[in-house]
């Protein structure tokens, strides 16, 4: 017992000046030993070296050298140059085509979410709380776990038809096993002095529950749930691709029938940004619903 | 604590088979009340089907197959992913560079990028490869990164002071202080890469007609579409999961080989 709770107030390691990225360093070293006497950069210099200027910059180099590959290669179908893409994408935004299956699959994501949390995250706080029900449930979970939700795909395509509950399925299934896994190890990891401190002053066990393990757990539910959105966002495109009559994933399998790449690969632009964004929202609610546990990034 | 009944030294075997046995049990008499021409799978059905695709051999080429498709994508994902990612960690420029447009690869599934290698490749093992390599590249790229950004820079220093040249101390200090992430990207960048080949199998055979591309996910969209054998595809389910446990506890056992300083 004491030991696991030492091992808790050990914690992570804190970074230290001494862990600094190590050749990062020198380099940053001879940038700044430019001439004698240790001459500043100039204005333009340190505008260049800003974040976003560099990513820009980055942008602007990767574009052009796909602009120049295309050219080479000179087969539009098959590598089309980024300024077709962008009017295909142009006109996918227009016709509503974009906004369209990006909310369908965005919403399939949330509610897929939604499901897999109200299934995972009680069964997560029974199992952690309760070691009966973890050795009686968990050999369940350790059989079913390493069968990836794509693997479920012709069973279910079977079972649902192509459909919307198919991809529901699948992606409650993907996002189910992270969320409990996460909270099986949030709740086990509850310091267990705090639960004794608040027992010993007489607090019911409800109360323990509501007041003390909730909030030290949920920080790591949340993680739980990044990732399983993480997953889940990795599964969608699989399961519309091929069991779902609508969505981003059968949108970009559609046009590639049609040959039309330009539309695919504008579609591919389409998947990459909304995955981004839906990831920052996350971290949002991360930082809304636990705002005491910042630093409990993913790595 | 105190525990209010000693437990018997088959507790922990009797409740790791109860629940199990218990679904195992139930979906056999579910499968018996059918009418007899259901097509539903049943556990004694899927025993049967397993004889039948194991004694004929099929089954143990097709996992092969996706096997060896998922080792030769893992291999161009070690070279190009932990190349880059030793290069990233140890030069920021290269970071700073790189990291704008890696970043806005991540949220982009293998899966989408499927379509594209069909585009450019066609149905063939080459399109199964690309997506096995982007699969497995992001977490060997991150996890190194992250290990060598975070090597003690005193040992660097050390070195660098007794006049060791450059590539060796790349070989010979940061490489094995980096190895505990990299083999860690390594093990997730594997179960990655085992999901998405499947996936691929699955899609090729689904959108182009049942071509040739073989392997066990090929094999599950076979016996969806045309044999119609539901008892076959759970078959290739718990052979999908034998697999990815198996490279799991293959990498667990690595990691503990190469690194037994950390054991």
């Amino acid at each position: 017992m004491s030991s696991a709770a030492e091992r808790q107030h050990a914690g992570p390691p804190q970074p230290s000046s001494l862990q600094t990225p190590v050749l990062q360093r020198e380099l940053d070293a001879t940038h700044t030993w430019q001439g004698p006497g240790g001459a500043k950069p100039s204005q333009i210099t340190r505008w260049m070296s800003k974040r976003g200027v560099i990513a820009i910059r980055s942008f602007v180099i990767f574009i052009a050298l796909w602009w120049l590959l295309a050219l080479w290669v000179n087969r539009p179908v098959q590598l089309p140059s980024p300024l077709r893409v962008a009017i295909a994408l142009g006109g996918l935004i227009a016709a509503g085509e974009v906004s369209e299956n990006a909310l369908i699959s965005v919403s399939r994501l949330g509610i897929s979410l939604v499901i897999a949390a109200v299934l995972a995250i009680p069964l997560g706080f029974l199992m952690g709380l309760r070691r009966e029900a973890e050795a009686i449930i968990d050999p369940v979970v350790e059989l079913l776990r390493p069968i990836s939700g794509i693997a479920w795909i012709p069973l279910a395509l079977f079972i649902f038809g192509v459909g919307d509950i198919l991809p529901l399925f699948i992606l409650v299934y993907v996002a189910f096993f992270q969320i409990l896994l996460n909270t099986i190890a949030g709740v086990r990891n509850v310091d267990q002095r705090l639960i004794a401190a608040a027992r010993t002053m007489g607090v019911g066990r409800w109360a323990v529950l509501r007041y003390v393990i909730i909030p030290a757990a949920l920080p790591t539910v949340m993680v739980g749930i990044r990732l399983a959105f993480a997953a889940a966002w990795a599964a969608i495109i699989a399961a519309e691709l091929i069991g779902a009559p609508s969505g981003l994933g059968f949108a970009i399998e559609w046009y590639r029938e049609l040959l039309m790449s330009p539309k695919v690969f504008a579609f591919l632009v389409v998947i990459g940004i909304v995955g981004y964004f839906a990831d920052l929202a996350l971290r949002a609610l991360q930082r809304w619903l636990t705002p005491w546990a910042q630093g409990t990034e993913l790595a | 604590m105190i525990r209010p009944a000693p437990e018997s030294r088959w507790t922990p075997v009797i409740n790791a088979v109860l629940l199990p046995a218990v679904l195992v049990i139930a979906w056999q008499i579910w499968a018996v009340t059918l009418p007899a021409d259901t097509r539903a799978p049943a556990p004694v059905g899927v025993v049967a089907a397993f004889f039948h695709l194991a004694g004929s051999g099929g089954l143990f080429s097709a996992t092969l197959q996706s096997l060896g498709r998922v080792l030769l994508g893992f291999a161009f994902a070690v070279v190009f992913g932990v190349g880059l990612g030793l290069l990233m960690g140890s030069s920021r420029s290269v970071k700073d560079n790189l990291d704008p447009i890696i970043e806005s690869f991540r949220p982009i599934a293998p899966m989408a990028v499927l379509p594209i290698a069909i585009l450019l490749l066609g149905t063939g093992t080459p399109a199964a490869l690309s997506i096995v390599a982007y699969a497995a590249f992001f977490p060997l790229l991150i996890n190194t990164v992250h290990g060598v950004s975070r090597v003690d820079r005193k040992l660097v220093q050390a070195a660098m002071t007794m006049g060791v040249p450059r590539p060796r101390i790349l070989a010979t200090v940061i490489l094995p202080a980096a190895l505990p992430s990299i083999m860690l990207g390594a093990r997730v960048a594997m179960g990655v890469a085992w999901t998405a080949i499947i996936a691929a199998e699955l899609a090729v055979g689904a959108k182009s007609g049942g071509g040739t591309s073989g392997g066990i996910g090929q094999m599950m969209f076979v016996f969806y579409a045309y044999s119609i054998d539901l008892n076959g595809i759970v078959v290739c389910m718990i052979v999908i999961g034998v697999v990815a446990l198996l490279i799991d506890r293959f990498f667990r056992a690595t990691e503990r080989w190469l690194m037994p300083w950390r054991y």
